[in-house]
């Protein structure tokens, strides 16, 4: 299956921005999972998740062709 | 109603109507850097009635690039006391206000209460949060933006027409580490972002004063400036339990947003390597690793392993020995999680950091 993948500030320096395939993704505990094993700096930074431009506040559903937005806290001024 | 708005006036949505709403307003404004500069301009020239620019800090020479409202023979000045002296240059007709300190826990409340709009234009997490927390507790509507890089953020935490308010410990809910994210000294900010994210700030608070158009509210804008593009993404409310907010005076006081500014680092010594093992030798001595798993190389002398992405929830309950040495990979992110770990511990322990860390004394521990 694909998901497009959109990466922001200092994760878009780890994990690169577009459409990413995977064997089988359920759901986006088991995305986060996969995405900080493929990619083990991303375990070490906060981020938040967006599905579909709707921030992830609890395990959802993820089917084929999702967007899902990886979003860094920023704190400059 | 005064020539000097005539070009706002005519604008069928915002008429006269949306300039008196503006006069009758007032923004607190935190920070008078990048965003700020950007954000207090327009706000000043739309006619906002009551304006409160609050910075500690003074103006250095690399904040030029990028904080516009300063010239070059103000380095060394208060940016607060500059920036309200230009702003009411450019519009005498309203009130503007200088506090030249820094927010903290105790003069924070009263200083919110007397604004009806907060805008977050700060610099660091401790006063990200600290804002949240307290315009999340007086009900405030909150402006927040943050840039790094070439990217920003936008968000407007408030009441939306269903009643529902967000904040932001419903995107990040716990306030990350001093090193945990780079800010814009260490990782660089292109002068002209803070402009656009101040700027769509201002926008974001006529709007909302003005009743006009649709403000960003439980929602949060993703800029790029490289492609101009934009991603905005809903926020929901995490779920119940995720996160605590202070809810009185005494429980907002308890939190320490700033522990750098409480003085926490003057106890806690940053020391070498010879150090590490003088202290080993003579004295029950905990060493604790907080880098990632991941990271290499790993340390021959006897240690245990707190990655700093679980620091706060991976501690033991007691730590029997007297020294405490905290080391990562350039001694960043020891420091912060030995500045925690002094805010929790008794007095009687010794806590360090090896400065530099495993890089400067690659093969040596």
């Amino acid at each position: 299956m694909e998901i497009d993948i959109i990466t922001f500030g200092k994760i878009s320096e780890i994990i690169p921005n577009g459409i990413m395939s995977f064997a089988a993704v359920t759901d986006t505990d088991e995305l986060k999972a996969i995405l900080e094993q493929r990619y083990p700096q991303l375990a070490g930074i906060k981020y938040k998740l967006a599905l579909n431009k709707t921030l992830i506040q609890e395990n959802k559903p993820v089917t084929d062709g999702v967007t899902v937005a990886i979003m860094p806290p920023f704190s400059g001024g | 109603m005064s020539e000097r708005y005539s070009r706002q006036i005519v604008l069928q949505v915002f008429g006269v109507n949306g300039q008196n709403k503006l006069s009758k307003a007032s923004v607190l404004v935190i920070g008078a850097g990048g965003l700020g500069c950007a954000a207090l301009q327009y706000l000043t020239g739309a006619g906002i009635g009551r304006i409160g620019v609050v910075d500690g800090d003074s103006v250095s020479l690399s904040n030029l690039h990028r904080q516009v409202l300063y010239s070059t023979a103000d380095v060394g000045k208060l940016k607060a006391v500059i920036a309200s002296q230009k702003l009411t240059a450019a519009n005498p007709e309203i009130a503007i206000k200088a506090f030249p300190c820094m927010i903290n826990e105790d003069n924070s409340l009263d200083l919110l209460k007397k604004y009806d709009v907060i805008m977050d234009c700060s610099d660091n997490f401790g006063t990200r949060y600290l804002l949240n927390d307290a315009c999340a507790m007086l009900n405030k509507p909150l402006i927040f933006a943050a840039v790094s890089g070439w990217e920003g953020q936008i968000a407007v935490f408030d009441n939306n027409e269903h009643g529902v308010r967000t904040n932001y410990r419903d995107i990040f809910q716990n306030q990350p580490g001093n090193s945990e994210i780079p800010n814009c000294e260490e990782n660089g900010v292109i002068g002209v972002l803070p402009g656009i994210m101040g700027t769509m700030q201002a926008a974001e608070a006529i709007k909302l004063i003005a009743g006009s158009g649709q403000p960003l509210i439980n929602q949060l804008l993703n800029y790029n400036l490289l492609d101009q593009s934009v991603y905005t993404v809903h926020i929901l409310p995490a779920p119940a339990g995720s996160y605590k907010l202070p809810i009185s005076y005494d429980e907002f006081k308890a939190i320490h947003y700033h522990p750098i500014s409480l003085g926490y680092n003057k106890d806690v010594e940053e020391i070498d390597f010879e150090k590490i093992h003088d202290l080993i030798d003579k004295v029950p001595t905990l060493v604790i690793d907080v880098r990632e798993i991941h990271e290499r190389p790993s340390l021959s002398i006897k240690h245990i392993q707190i990655p700093m992405s679980v620091f706060d929830f991976s501690l033991p309950q007691e730590i029997d020995e007297q020294n405490i040495v905290l080391v990562c990979q350039h001694g960043i992110r020891s420091l912060a999680a030995a500045e925690k770990l002094r805010s929790r511990l008794p007095d009687q322990k010794n806590i360090y950091s090896l400065a530099g860390g495993v890089v400067r004394w690659y093969g040596q521990l």
